[in-house]
């Protein structure tokens, strides 16, 4: 199943997020939790330690292209899902699997 | 045997669950990033602005193909939080799915930099978002009524 989190900025999206994140692993879940936020801070909101989340290696913005679809744009990744995952996925508490998708640049798309 | 370990510890057959923390702004919203999307939780504190937002997030979730759009209340201080929220979801016909009430807990561990769970386990909000996870688990066993995985939620 897969679950967005949206919300106004300050909302208490990524306490939740997190949370939600890890109450589904110890459940027996196998969770991703993917941080779409340009000020990532869902590592923290895990519980990862500082060493984890110093090594944390963003998804690179070449990953993903914008497609013209009509009046819409579009986020498509240029790699298989599988490929993405094994390369970028960290260990958070848990079990959960984290990966940081910031980096996608949305500059002058308002 | 993984899984049906899994499914005899849980009630639930470890599935695979994607959580998608979202940028604030809904503008980058499009189909491929919310594609295959089952639900959204769209996060609200209890003042206009931030119900407003609800109110923009949730037409443009369905209309993009979203099954399941909740709002859930965050920060809820009493019982005029809670109405306020309440009332502006059902004018707007979009289902509450969960309460947060306002926990210390949350902005001390935000404090230390830790994870909610981690600094107090019992924290009030972490048993809310048990109750959201509750839901969702529903929503994955596709509301298969299980009286051996009941979760104890009352409402």
């Amino acid at each position: 199943m897969k679950i967005a989190v949206a919300g106004k900025g300050g909302s208490g999206k990524t306490t939740i997020s997190a949370t939600l994140s890890r109450v589904l692993a110890r459940r027996g879940h196998r969770v991703t939790a993917v941080d779409g936020d340009p000020n990532p801070n869902l590592g923290v909101a895990l519980g990862m330690s500082r060493e984890q989340l110093e090594a944390l290696v963003r998804i690179p913005k070449e990953i993903m292209e914008v497609k013209e679809e009509g009046e819409r744009r579009n986020l498509v990744l240029t790699r298989p899902v599988e490929e993405i995952t094994a390369e970028y996925a960290t260990a958070a508490p848990d079990g959960v699997n984290l990966m940081v998708m910031t980096g996608v640049d949305h500059a002058g798309a308002g | 045997m993984r899984g049906l370990l899994g499914e005899l510890a849980t009630g639930n057959a470890g599935e695979e669950v994607t959580i998608t923390d979202m940028e604030a702004s809904i503008e980058h919203m499009s189909r491929a990033t919310v594609r295959h999307v089952e639900g959204m939780l769209i996060v609200t504190e209890p003042y206009f602005r931030s119900l407003e937002t609800v109110g923009r997030i949730a037409p443009l979730a369905r209309e993009l193909g979203i099954e399941h759009v909740w709002a859930v209340a965050n920060k809820v201080r009493g019982q005029r939080d809670e109405e306020i929220i309440h009332s502006y979801c059902a004018d707007h016909g979009i289902e509450i799915g969960g309460v947060v009430r306002w926990d210390e807990a949350i902005q001390e561990a935000d404090r230390e930099g830790r994870a909610l769970i981690d600094f107090e386990p019992s924290a009030p909000a972490v048993a809310a978002i048990e109750q959201i996870a509750d839901l969702l688990e529903r929503e994955m066993t596709g509301t298969r009524e299980n009286g051996s995985s009941g979760n104890g939620r009352g409402d």
